[in-house]
C-alpha cells in the first residue's frame, strides 16, 4: 500500500509559494516613509519606556508544563482509540488507570493551588474586596460579604480601605 | 516516494546544523522545527505514518513550543546573543566533534554494509497495529508511561515554584 | 464533462481558489452581519451591497509599507504570519467536500488536520516573541496559553469519533455516519468540547483574549501592518472557515444530505450539503461573536483544565466502554 502523495506535494508547494508570495509582491508595491516616528515602537501613541522584557508570570509556565503532559497522554490515547476493539478490555483497563493517574496529578495541582493566576497579595486584597464598590463576579464569596454587610458595615469599609493603603505601598 | 525522502534527508541535515550554529536562540528554534518537520516527512516516506503525524505532533508542536515558550518567559534579549557568540568558539567544536566522529564513521559502515533492508516503504505501519501492539503486550510499558507522565507533572510545578 | 477524482489538478486548483474566496467572502460576510446586528450598515460601497469589501481591502494592503521594526528580530517577525494561512490552508488538503471532490485522501487525516493545529500555534508565539514590544510579548504568551491548552481538549474530544468510526480518515468518518447516523448524538459532549475548543484554537470571539484591544493594544500583532497583518487577518478566517466544515465532517454527516433530501446528482448534491451545512457553522460563529464577552484569562484557562479536559476524558471513557460492552 503506497499512497500517492503527489497531490499533497502539489498542493503544499502551492500553499508555499503563494503565502510568501503575498509578502513579496507587497514589498516590492509598498512605499517606504521616514518621518520621526516611524520607528518607534507602538504604544498606542504613549511613549515607550522601560524594556520590553518583562518578567512572567509562572502559570504560564505551568501551562506549558501541563500541555506537554497532556498532550503525550493524548498522544497514548489516539492510539488507543483506533485499537480498541482490538485491544479489548484489557487496554481499556489500562487507559482507564491511565486516565485516573493523570487526572489524579491534575486534581493535585488545582487543590495545591497551581492552577490559582493570582498572586497572594491579589487573593488577600480580593477578599477585603468583595462586597459593594469592590472587586465583582466572586460568585457565593460575594454574596456572604453582602450578607454581613448589613451587620458589620463599619468593619467592611474599613477592610476595603486598608487593603486598598496597602496596595499602595506595594 | 525516493526523491521526497531525499529531501527532506538533505533539509534535515542542513537545518539541524544551522540549528547547532545558530547564537539567537529563536532562530535555532526556527531552524529545529524545520528539521523535526522533514524527520516527520522521513517517517512517512518509509512508511511509518503514524509516527510521522505523532512526531510533528508531540515535538513539532508540543515539545518545541515549549522551548519557545521558555523563549518567550525568560526573553532576555541581546545579552544572551553576546553570551552565545562567547561561547560558541570554534575551539569548543573540537572536542565533540572529535567524539561524534567515531559514530558517524560507524554509522557509514552499518549503512554500507548491510543493504538487504535498504527498500524503502515497502512495510506501512498502520496505526492500528502501533495501539494494538501498545496496548496489548506493551501494556505495562503504557502503565510506566503513564507514572513518568505523573512523576514530571508533579516535580515540574515543584520546582516552578521554588 | 468533468471527470471528478480526489487529487486531480482541476481539483486542487478549484478547492485552493474556493477556499480563498470564501474567505475573502466571509470577512466581508461577518462584518456586514455585524454591522446589522449592531444596528450600523457595516461596509456596503464596494461593488453591489459591498460585496467586494475584501478585494478592495487586499488592494491597499498589498500597497501599503511593507514594514519590519528596527527593535524587532527580523527573521521570525518575518516568519510568523507566514505560518498561518499556510497551515490553515494545509489542513484544508484532507477536509472531503464531495464524493470525489477532495485534495488527499490521506488514512491519517484526522491526525494531520491536529499536527497543522498544532504547529498554527507558532504564529503568534514567534510574532509575540519576535515583535520586542511589551504588549506584543504578553499577546504571544497569552494566545500561546489558549492555543496550546485547548488544542489538547480539542484532540481528546474527537477521539470518541475516532473510536465510533475506527478510522482517522475523514472521509471513513462521513461514510460511516452515514451509516450509523450522525456523531452529533452518541457525541454530545465531544462535539461541545470540540466546538467550544476550535474557537478558542482560532482565537475567535470570545476567546480572542491573545488580541484583546482594550487591554494590550492589538495582542501579538501589535507591531504588525500593511499584508503581514493581512496575513495574519485572512489566517484567522480560513481557520474560522476551517473549522465550520470540519464540524459537519466529523458531527453532521459531512456532504450527505440530512432527511433524504439528495439532488439528482451525487457530487453537486455534496458540494451544496457540504457548502449548506459550512454556512450554517459560520453564521454560528458570526453570531456567537456578536452574543458573547470576553472572559478573564484566568476564567478561561481554568474553565479548560478543570472542566474540558475532564469532561473530555470522561466522554472518551464511556464511549470506549459502550463500544466495547456492545462486543463490536
Amino acid at each position: 500500500m503506497n499512497i500517492d502523495l503527489w497531490p499533497l506535494l502539489i498542493y503544499t508547494l502551492i500553499v508555499v509559494v503563494l503565502v510568501p508570495g503575498l509578502l513579496v509582491v507587497s514589498s516590492l508595491l509598498g512605499q517606504r516613509r521616514q518621518d520621526h516616528a516611524t520607528h518607534d515602537v507602538y504604544e498606542s501613541g504613549v511613549v515607550s519606556t522601560g524594556s520590553a522584557q518583562l518578567k512572567i508570570a509562572v502559570p504560564f509556565y505551568l501551562t506549558a508544563i501541563l500541555f506537554i503532559i497532556f498532550d503525550l497522554e493524548a498522544a497514548f490515547l489516539v492510539a488507543w482509540a483506533i485499537s480498541i476493539r482490538e485491544s479489548g478490555w484489557l487496554g481499556y483497563t489500562e487507559v482507564f488507570v491511565f486516565i485516573f493517574i493523570l487526572l489524579a496529578g491534575l486534581l493535585y495541582l488545582w487543590k495545591s493551588g497551581a492552577l490559582e493566576w493570582r498572586t497572594l497579595r491579589q487573593q488577600r486584597d480580593l477578599a477585603n474586596l468583595a462586597g459593594e464598590g469592590g472587586v465583582v463576579n466572586v460568585g457565593a464569596r460575594a454574596a456572604a460579604a453582602k450578607e454581613s454587610h448589613h451587620d458589620h458595615h463599619d468593619d467592611h469599609g474599613h477592610d476595603a480601605h486598608q487593603a486598598g493603603h496597602g496596595g499602595a505601598h506595594h | 516516494m525516493n526523491l521526497l525522502f531525499y529531501i527532506a534527508a538533505v533539509v534535515s541535515v542542513l537545518s539541524t546544523l544551522i540549528a547547532i550554529t545558530r547564537v539567537n536562540v529563536t532562530h535555532a528554534l526556527l531552524y529545529f522545527i524545520l528539521s523535526l518537520i522533514s524527520l516527520a516527512t522521513i517517517f512517512y516516506t518509509i512508511g511509518a505514518h503514524f509516527a510521522a503525524v505523532l512526531e510533528v505532533i508531540v515535538y513539532a508542536g508540543a515539545i518545541m513550543v515549549m522551548y519557545v515558550f521558555v523563549a518567550m518567559m525568560l526573553n532576555l534579549g541581546h545579552a544572551t546573543i553576546d553570551q552565545e557568540r562567547a561561547w560558541l568558539k570554534p575551539t569548543i567544536w573540537i572536542g565533540p566533534s572529535l567524539m561524534a566522529a567515531p559514530l558517524l564513521a560507524a554509522l557509514v559502515f552499518v549503512l554500507l554494509k548491510d543493504t538487504s533492508a535498504a527498500e524503502m516503504g515497502h512495510t506501512v505501519t498502520a496505526a492500528k497495529q502501533v495501539g494494538i501492539a501498545l496496548f496489548g503486550p506493551y501494556v505495562l510499558a503504557v502503565e510506566l508511561a503513564s507514572m513518568l507522565l505523573l512523576a514530571g507533572l508533579v516535580g515540574a510545578y515543584h520546582l516552578a515554584r521554588k | 464533462m468533468f471527470e471528478f477524482v480526489v487529487g486531480s489538478p482541476l481539483n486542487i486548483v478549484l478547492i485552493l481558489g474556493a477556499v480563498l474566496v470564501a474567505a475573502a467572502l466571509l470577512i466581508w460576510v461577518e462584518r456586514r452581519v455585524l454591522g446589522f446586528l449592531n444596528e450600523r450598515l457595516g461596509p456596503n460601497r464596494v461593488g453591489p451591497w459591498g460585496i467586494a469589501q475584501s478585494l478592495a481591502d487586499v488592494g491597499k494592503l498589498i500597497t501599503k509599507e511593507d514594514w519590519v521594526p528596527p527593535f524587532a528580530d527580523k527573521l521570525p517577525f518575518i516568519v510568523a504570519p507566514i505560518i498561518v494561512p499556510v497551515v490553515m490552508l494545509l489542513s484544508f488538503a484532507v477536509i472531503p467536500i464531495a464524493p470525489g471532490v477532495g485534495i488527499m485522501d490521506l488514512n491519517i487525516g484526522l491526525l494531520w488536520v491536529l499536527a497543522m493545529a498544532g504547529l498554527g500555534s507558532y504564529s503568534a508565539m514567534l510574532g509575540g516573541l519576535a515583535s520586542n514590544n511589551k504588549f506584543s510579548l504578553l499577546g504571544g504568551l497569552r494566545a500561546a496559553g489558549q492555543m496550546i491548552s485547548y488544542e489538547v481538549f480539542m484532540g481528546i474530544s474527537i477521539l470518541g469519533i475516532v473510536i465510533l468510526s475506527d478510522s482517522f480518515n475523514l472521509r471513513e468518518i462521513v461514510e460511516a455516519q452515514h451509516k450509523h447516523g450522525w456523531f452529533v448524538f452518541p457525541q454530545f459532549i465531544g462535539f461541545i468540547v470540540f466546538v467550544i475548543a476550535g474557537l478558542a484554537e482560532t482565537k475567535r470571539w470570545p476567546f480572542d483574549l491573545a488580541e484583546g484591544e482594550s487591554e494590550i493594544i492589538s495582542g501579538f500583532n501589535t507591531e504588525y501592518s500593511g499584508m503581514k497583518f493581512g496575513l495574519f487577518f485572512v489566517g484567522e478566517y480560513i481557520g474560522m472557515l476551517l473549522l465550520s466544515a470540519l464540524i459537519p465532517v466529523l458531527f453532521f454527516g459531512g456532504w450527505y444530505a440530512p432527511f433524504g433530501l439528495e439532488l439528482p446528482n451525487a457530487i453537486i448534491s455534496g458540494i451544496f450539503w457540504m457548502c449548506a451545512k459550512t454556512g450554517c457553522w459560520i453564521f454560528f460563529f458570526i453570531l456567537v461573536r456578536a452574543a458573547l464577552v470576553r472572559p478573564r484569562y484566568d476564567q478561561l484557562m481554568n474553565y479548560g483544565w478543570l472542566v474540558m479536559l475532564p469532561l473530555s476524558l470522561l466522554n472518551l471513557l464511556v464511549t470506549g466502554a459502550v463500544v466495547l460492552a456492545q462486543g463490536n
